[in-house]
């Protein structure tokens, strides 16, 4: 309950500043009744309202039976997923899709509980494999990165 | 007899080989991607938004594509709800009920082809009822003035909020998210770039990809993190495959009223399967009285949401076809990808488009048909994919997932917003905040501002036009029942227990 007012608490604050700055938006020359921050500012001000409501009669949390509370350990965990993510995300181009999709595949199967090498072979497995479907046959173009020289 | 032909028409589109061949790899699919934990059709649909672009689809393939992989994501979730009382969605909640006892009692395989047949016949009853419903509101819904399309999406967004049970509040506030990040960008009227922050890369909007990636795949590989069911086993599928003429004959009238109840669920803007199945199951459950089995493996309480989860499926797609209003998140994120075909889902893609949309609506033939033969063969096959452990199935979510994000706008900055948007939605998840009613509100946004200000425009900015006409009248009276509708539940809920207090106390 008191974490759940924290975060409405926090959100609030980002709605209030978008409320701020919206309300600055002004078009250069108008041509008709409603301007550009009508729309916006109509629904942030209902969000405010509605995270007021929430914060003072705040609905219980339901956990599902399968999601235990969070505890440390899994807080943590969930902090390397995010840090992964954000890794994977910013070695995408500068690696190239093949060497950071295997990093990528080797980290996360290793977080979820796979062993060293079956986790290893799935990264590059998966990194070559999809490669060959989606660049070469689907024609979505992924970055070849620290490969370009070799150009398969 | 229009209609019959323009059907034939359709057929004529769904029978190409190509579009035949589309469906199959589309059921397929979607059955493997439903049945896979934590993976549901809006999952399923986005994934394969990139590829159908890649493959160069045509319009109307592509949207076979996403349809059959919808019908066919919504068929997976079952077996893992029957064989594992996993529930892959919300919707399929109900089936655990009574799927999971037949399962245990030894029926796992009469279970799932009696819930494959009750789905088809829910679809099939929805599907007629499209046929014979979706040209006439499509006729009726030119007469829809901007004001009147306005008043609609408020009764959409309205409506999810009212229906969503326990908690109407947290629903709205996360359509208003919505609506509100739908703002983020250039704004098309006046040229004035809204709440960008002078960064390049949303200067036109928050692409909508990246949004529903983030919001369903991300927060659900980080929420796999916690989830403790590794490894359970499933049931083993022994015995009789098909169930008999017997139990088919006992849940046929089941089958007729859930599935026309499931169609009128799924047709109303905002509501959905996981309402429509609740609905199902509560009212047979109801009807069936003191000798029913129900939560004990009661083939009528199996029957009930599957009829009404195949029926709304259908149903849904009409207010997409016909009004450009979404009826569910999966349908809502096809609306996205019509429009990056260009298309905009209206009353006019019936006149414009006809075999788009006929050939949607014979492939939703086909593909049920598809499915109900497939899949009762094929159960054994599934159950082996159910056995994928966690440790192999993330980092294949993880990377299709950032290539999807990346075939968008080929930028990091996509990718990083991703994962924001992921973690955003992983801790409203947590918090219990629905992201359905997220993705809707994004989806509706860009339109109800339009409309809006279309509707002020040729009012001169007297608001008086947004309730001037019967239809937005008549729509605006449904708005406020809606609104009134969680209050009456909390009154009732009082009322209920005020007499039980003092009991308690003496």
């Amino acid at each position: 309950m008191l974490l759940q007012r924290l975060f409405l608490a926090a959100w609030l604050v980002p709605v209030l500043a978008m409320i701020h700055i919206g309300s600055a938006y002004q078009a250069p020359f108008a041509y008709e009744p409603v301007g550009p921050r009508a729309f916006p500012l109509l629904m942030l001000g209902l969000l405010a309202a509605g995270l007021v409501y929430l914060l003072i009669h705040p609905t219980p949390v339901e956990h599902d039976p399968d999601e235990p509370p969070p505890t440390a350990q899994s807080l943590r965990k969930v902090g390397l997923c995010i840090a992964l993510l954000l890794g994977f995300a910013l070695a995408f181009e500068p690696l190239g899709f093949i060497p950071a999709s295997s990093l990528a595949g080797l980290c996360f199967a290793r977080l979820y509980g796979g062993r060293w090498l079956p986790s290893l072979g799935l990264g590059v497995a998966l990194a070559v494999g999809l490669y060959l479907l989606f660049d070469r046959l689907l024609d979505v173009p992924l970055p070849l990165g620290i490969l370009a020289g070799l150009e398969i | 007899m229009d209609t019959l032909n323009f059907l034939m028409q359709g057929f004529g589109v769904a029978l190409t080989p190509t579009n035949l061949l589309i469906a199959l790899i589309g059921t397929l699919i979607g059955t493997v991607v439903g049945l896979l934990p934590g993976l549901g059709p809006i999952n399923g649909v986005a994934l394969l938004i990139p590829v159908a672009f890649a493959f160069g689809l045509p319009p109307e393939s592509a949207l076979i594509l996403l349809a059959a992989v919808y019908l066919g994501c919504e068929y997976g979730g079952r077996i893992s709800s029957i064989l594992l009382n996993i529930p892959g969605e919300a919707s399929t909640l109900m089936t655990t009920l009574d799927g999971y006892p037949m399962a245990r009692q030894g029926l796992a395989g009469v279970a799932l082809s009696l819930s494959a047949w009750s789905s088809f016949l829910g679809a099939f009853i929805a599907t007629c009822g499209m046929v014979l419903f979706a040209p006439m509101l499509a006729k009726w819904a030119i007469a829809f003035g901007p004001a009147e399309y306005f008043v609609l999406m408020v009764l959409a967004i309205v409506a999810m909020a009212g229906m969503a049970g326990d908690k109407p509040m947290k629903t709205l506030v996360a359509a208003l998210l919505g609506l509100f990040l739908s703002c983020v960008g250039i704004d098309a009227n006046s040229g004035v770039y809204r709440f960008t922050f002078d960064s390049i890369h949303v200067a036109d909007g928050i692409q909508f990809v990246v949004l529903v990636l983030g919001l369903f795949s991300v927060s659900e590989i980080l929420l796999l993190l916690e989830k403790t069911h590794h490894g359970q086993q499933a049931v083993k599928t022994t015995g009789r495959m098909l169930f008999n003429l017997n139990e088919a004959r006992r849940v046929l009238l089941i089958n007729l009223r859930c599935g026309l109840g499931g169609f009128i669920v799924g047709v109303l803007p905002g509501a959905g399967a996981t309402l429509a199945s609740a609905l199902a199951y509560m009212t047979e459950k109801r009807l069936a009285g003191p000798d029913g089995q129900f939560g004990k493996g009661d083939i009528r309480g199996l029957a009930a949401p599957e009829t009404a989860i195949g029926a709304s499926c259908c149903g849904a797609m009409v207010p997409m076809l016909t009004l450009g209003v979404p009826g569910s998140g999966t349908t809502a994120v096809m609306i996205g990808a019509l429009t990056l075909y260009n298309i905009t889902p209206g009353p006019l893609l019936f006149q414009n488009e006809p075999e788009l949309v006929w050939g949607l609506i014979a492939s939703l033939f086909v593909a049920n048909l598809m499915l109900l033969v497939l899949n009762v063969p094929m159960i054994k096959v599934f159950t082996r994919i159910l056995a994928v452990p966690n440790w192999a199935l993330v980092p294949l979510i993880a990377i299709i997932t950032s290539i999807g994000v990346y075939a968008v706008h080929a930028t990091t900055f996509d990718l990083l917003l991703m994962v924001a948007v992921g973690i955003l939605g992983y801790v409203l998840r947590k918090l219990d905040f629905p992201l359905s009613p997220l993705l809707l509100g994004f989806i509706l946004g860009g339109h109800m501002e339009q409309n809006l200000r279309r509707a002020l425009s040729i009012s001169n900015g007297d608001l008086d036009i947004l309730w001037s006409s019967g239809i937005a009248q008549g729509t605006w009276v449904l708005v406020a029942l809606m609104l009134a509708l969680p209050l009456l539940r909390l009154w009732r809920r009082r009322a209920a227990r005020r007499p039980a207090e003092p009991a308690a106390l003496a």
